[in-house]
């Protein structure tokens, strides 16, 4: 039973994830890739609740421009206080693409800026930016995803039904594909095509590389399934009415794959999440100003950064629930796949 | 029940049936060839009911399968009604294979355990395209009383039924498209002897309420003797012997046969009979 | 040993598949190591076509796997444009680090997976068991990279460990033993890394493992036969449980090495994974094919020697094979 909540628990929690990142323009006070270039490597603003007055106010508050870290070196000045306002008006974003909105869940008065998470070299709100970075990884992972397992159970089940050359044929590009370390291989297919690929079009190349490279492993698990499955006798059954192979297929074999291809669909999503990420990270994967979880990393590799502006690291620490949940979700599947008997 | 008229109209005749499996070694090359049957020729007359028999491997349900036409011989010829069935193209194929269809030996593994017992009826119908959907369903309720199911069952999958109620259930899907012959691969080894003396009463009204022709697979002689009109005995891929029952029980002609009957355990036979004598 | 004569065999047929495949696709690689030049206007296009021309890079595509092949057989595998030397003894160098830092990260989280593993199985379910789990969830859910960033994080923080590189600059011409502590010191936070992040997934499954070991029948009996407990685990469960370890070995070289990639880069360590990276955004396609090339061999002759231990150490597998 409680195995049940945790697995709920884990379910929501990646479904709240998945909503602040479609909604993101929502949520985030800012644009992505908007500027505040006299504010580079700022701090995390300082959220107040009580005033220089001594006065306390319910809602939060910030301070103008006044309100940086070393602002003890100067005499104490009049600051203006900013209250957090909520479902503002800001920036026009777009949800999925297509709707326009311009609506924030919260913000602040110009000048004051909320930078929850601080900002990068070129002032950009690192908040904002983890946000939509959340859509762009995810939505990679997840579509790289689908399409191995599409492509891989796809070629695995006509593999395993028909035999024959298609099987030899597919299991020897099986064996071609796992032979070398994904990392490798993935690294190898990326080098074999355009280097600078604009915006847009480096994100739907990563997510067909990725999903191209991954299709073996399913392919695999899938083709042993239809391989027994194919001989039982329900299946002959059928046969001896002068069912069709594609009947066959879809009523009687292709079921007993759901499981399998969702099992690998729930361990490749994480997977290739940080496949992206990690190659974003070494600058092979979506260019800017397209923002992922990788471009808010790679900042990392510089030693400046690393040793004096902690708050870069912030996004990284909120990724490890993300992908606890996504692990607990892929336990789950396949323990419960397995001890359902064949 | 064993004495249905005979009519001299022929079912099905085999000529020269044979069959080879050819198995590929997991790690070496080489491959080995099974013959399974050898130059089988079988006359099966309408509305008999035929048992063959033999030691396992001996090809039975080989035979079986070729005459359900599930699979495909390497040589020979098998005619139904006279028309050669291995020359007919894929949509005559289709149709013909309404005349003939197949009871496996274990009703759980021969029924796709997410289907319910409706679902599972109405396949064949389905696939040919027999009547409406609500016809389909019709027919299905009334199988599932005919072969002695609750009504009701229509909803339930095979896992939620008995090992007998499966089997019926299987049979009900074989009725399904109407055939004249029936093939019964050993569909009553896997049930005990309640169960299995309520099927044959089950099928022995089912042959004269639809006329059908039987062909069962057993290796208990003693169940040939009891349901068959005419008994193949098979070895090694050929057939030994095909008398009609009480010549072959009497006087066997070949001596493989007398070695079978003389390693039948004789009480068995008795006391099922004696059991129906003093259950009345 | 006819069955290993021919999975030998097979591996090199799949090795000379992946080479000509690998080959074909940079093939369609459009661009070249010279693309960047053609940018600057200073340097001329025919210089550029002499300098291609000179690297044989205008020849057609079978030509050019022709001449990779002969020059693999001399020990070359084509030739580094970016280097500017033959392929091999660059890869050569960087591989054996590779395997340094992958073989002690490997040594390091089987030494930790297989007694917390077998602990965690024999106390299953018990209190420390559950808590074990979910810390190794925990660590398990931290991504790869995080990971790394994390110990550079440490190792600049606390300066107890340098950062990056294979040894300090001053040790050169330093006694054999100076050098290999140097080296030592310097392998320890890429190897504690590279072991952090290998280490979860090792560690559960060395714990199904000694749990279907534990619970299967023959065990069972063993139990009841009296046979003490310590005994009953090491000479009774822990062989049986080796069939599927030795199998998991072999699958985990692949993720392995592609840990090691990225703990390379990150970390600096002067391993194939900065290499290829390298070579991925300069386009030196010779090194990409032959570090892939390379790591492929790795793992299918890992899963060679893996089967070899199996062959040894199970007999079913010498019955029937």
């Amino acid at each position: 039973m409680r195995y049940r909540n945790k697995l709920g628990a884990a379910v929501l929690f990646l479904m709240l994830i998945h909503g602040l990142a479609l909604f993101a323009g929502f949520f985030a006070p800012y644009n992505f890739a908007e500027q505040t270039r006299d504010r580079p490597f700022a701090p995390p603003t300082r959220l107040h609740f009580v005033d220089d007055q001594g006065r306390t106010h319910l809602v939060p508050f910030v301070y103008d421009a006044a309100d940086m870290s070393d602002s003890s070196l100067h005499a104490p000045v009049t600051r203006s206080l900013r209250p957090i306002q909520f479902l503002v008006r800001g920036t026009p974003y777009k949800i999925a693409g297509v709707f326009s909105a311009n609506v924030h869940l919260f913000g602040v008065q110009e000048p004051a800026r909320i930078f929850l998470f601080g900002t990068d070299a070129l002032g950009r709100d690192q908040f904002s930016r983890f946000l939509y970075g959340a859509q762009i990884s995810l939505m990679a992972g997840s579509l790289a995803a689908g399409l191995s397992v599409a492509l891989g159970g796809a070629l695995g089940a006509v593999a395993g039904f028909y035999g024959g050359h298609i099987d030899e044929c597919v299991t020897r590009m099986t064996e071609l594909f796992l032979a070398a370390p994904w990392l490798y291989l993935l690294l190898g297919v990326r080098a074999a095509l355009p280097l600078h690929v604009p915006e847009w079009q480096s994100f739907v190349l990563l997510v067909g590389v990725l999903g191209l490279i991954g299709w073996a492993r399913p392919a695999r698990l899938v083709r042993g399934i239809v391989l027994s499955v194919k001989e039982r006798q329900f299946v002959l059954a059928a046969r001896g009415f002068g069912a069709s192979d594609a009947h066959l297929l879809c009523r009687h074999v292709l079921p007993e794959t759901y499981g399998v291809i969702l099992t690998q669909f729930s361990i490749l999503v994480p997977q290739y999440v940080l496949a992206e990420v990690t190659l974003t990270f070494f600058g092979v994967g979506v260019g800017e100003p397209v923002p992922s979880w990788g471009s808010l990393l790679s900042v990392l590799q510089q030693y400046s950064v690393l040793v004096s502006y902690w708050w870069m690291f912030i996004p990284a620490i909120f990724l490890v629930p993300i992908f606890f949940a996504y692990f607990q979700i892929s336990d789950a599947l396949q323990e419960h796949f397995q001890s359902v008997p064949l | 029940m064993n004495d249905v008229c005979s009519s001299s109209v022929e079912l099905v005749s085999v000529r020269g049936l044979s069959k080879r499996y050819i198995q590929r070694q997991a790690l070496s090359r080489a491959s080995i060839t099974i013959q399974a049957l050898t130059g089988i020729n079988l006359s099966i007359q309408r509305g008999r009911t035929l048992a063959l028999i033999g030691r396992s491997g001996a090809g039975k349900s080989t035979l079986a399968r070729c005459l359900a036409l599930i699979e495909t011989p390497s040589e020979g010829e098998i005619l139904f009604e006279g028309k050669s069935v291995l020359a007919l193209g894929r949509d005559e194929l289709f149709r013909v294979r309404r005349n003939v269809q197949i009871v496996f030996q274990d009703p759980t593994s021969s029924l796709n355990p997410r289907m319910t017992a409706a679902e599972i009826i109405c396949e064949p119908l389905n696939i040919h395209r027999i009547g409406s959907t609500a016809e389909r369903q019709e027919k299905s309720k009334k199988l599932l009383t005919q072969v002695g199911l609750p009504a009701d069952c229509g909803c339930k999958k095979p896992f939620e039924l008995s090992g007998g109620q499966r089997q019926r259930l299987a049979i009900a899907r074989a009725l399904a498209l109407e055939p004249r012959l029936l093939i019964l691969d050993e569909a009553l080894s896997n049930l005990d002897l309640m169960n299995r003396e309520s099927i044959l009463h089950l099928l022995a009204e089912l042959q004269s309420a639809f006329s059908l022709t039987y062909v069962h697979v057993l290796h208990d002689l003693g169940l040939a003797s009891r349901l068959a009109d005419e008994v193949v005995v098979m070895q090694d891929g050929r057939i030994i012997e095909h008398q009609p029952v009480d010549r072959l029980f009497n006087r066997p002609e070949n001596s493989y046969t007398r070695e079978l009957l003389a390693a039948m355990p004789s009480l068995e036979s008795i006391c099922s009979t004696r059991f129906a004598r003093e259950c009345r | 040993m006819r069955y290993f004569a021919r999975r030998l065999v097979h591996a090199l047929v799949l090795l000379g598949a992946l080479s000509f495949v690998s080959f074909l696709l940079l093939e369609a690689a459009p661009g070249d190591y010279f693309d960047e030049m053609r940018l600057n206007p200073e340097i001329s296009d025919q210089t550029i076509a002499r300098l291609r021309a000179s690297y044989g890079l205008d020849r057609p595509l079978l030509v050019r796997y022709e001449r990779w092949l002969r020059s693999t057989m001399h020990g070359q595998m084509g030739y580094s444009v970016a280097y500017n030397e033959p392929v091999w003894p660059i890869l050569r160098v960087r591989a054996r680090n590779t395997l340094v830092l992958a073989g002690t990260a490997t040594a390091l989280a089987w030494l930790a997976a297989i007694p917390f593993g077998i602990l965690s199985a024999v106390k299953h379910d018990s209190l420390g068991d559950r808590i074990g789990g979910f810390v190794v969830s925990a660590v398990l859910a931290v991504p790869e990279l995080v990971i790394c960033l994390a110990m550079l994080v440490l190792a600049l923080r606390t300066g107890w460990f340098p950062v990056g590189g294979m040894e300090s600059a001053k040790i050169a011409g330093s006694s054999f033993w100076s050098r290999l502590g140097d080296t030592g010191y310097h392998l320890v936070l890429p190897a504690l890394g590279l072991a952090l992040i290998t280490f979860p997934v090792m560690l559960r499954h060395v714990r199904s493992a000694m749990i279907e070991s534990l619970e299967s029948p023959f065990l069972r009996v063993a139990r009841a036969h009296g046979i003490p407990r310590m005994r009953l685990l090491f000479r009774y469960a822990l062989p049986a449980a080796a069939n599927p370890l030795i199998s998991l070995f072999s699958f985990s070289i692949g993720t392995m090495l592609s840990s090691s990639l990225l703990v390379e880069v990150v970390l600096s360590w002067p391993g194939l994974g900065p290499l290829l990276v390298e070579s991925t955004l300069s386009r030196d396609l010779y090194v990409v094919v032959g570090g892939v090339m390379l790591s492929s061999m790795f793992v299918i002759g890992g899963s060679l020697l893996a089967d070899l231990a199996l062959f040894a150490s199970d007999p079913r597998i010498r019955v029937r094979g």
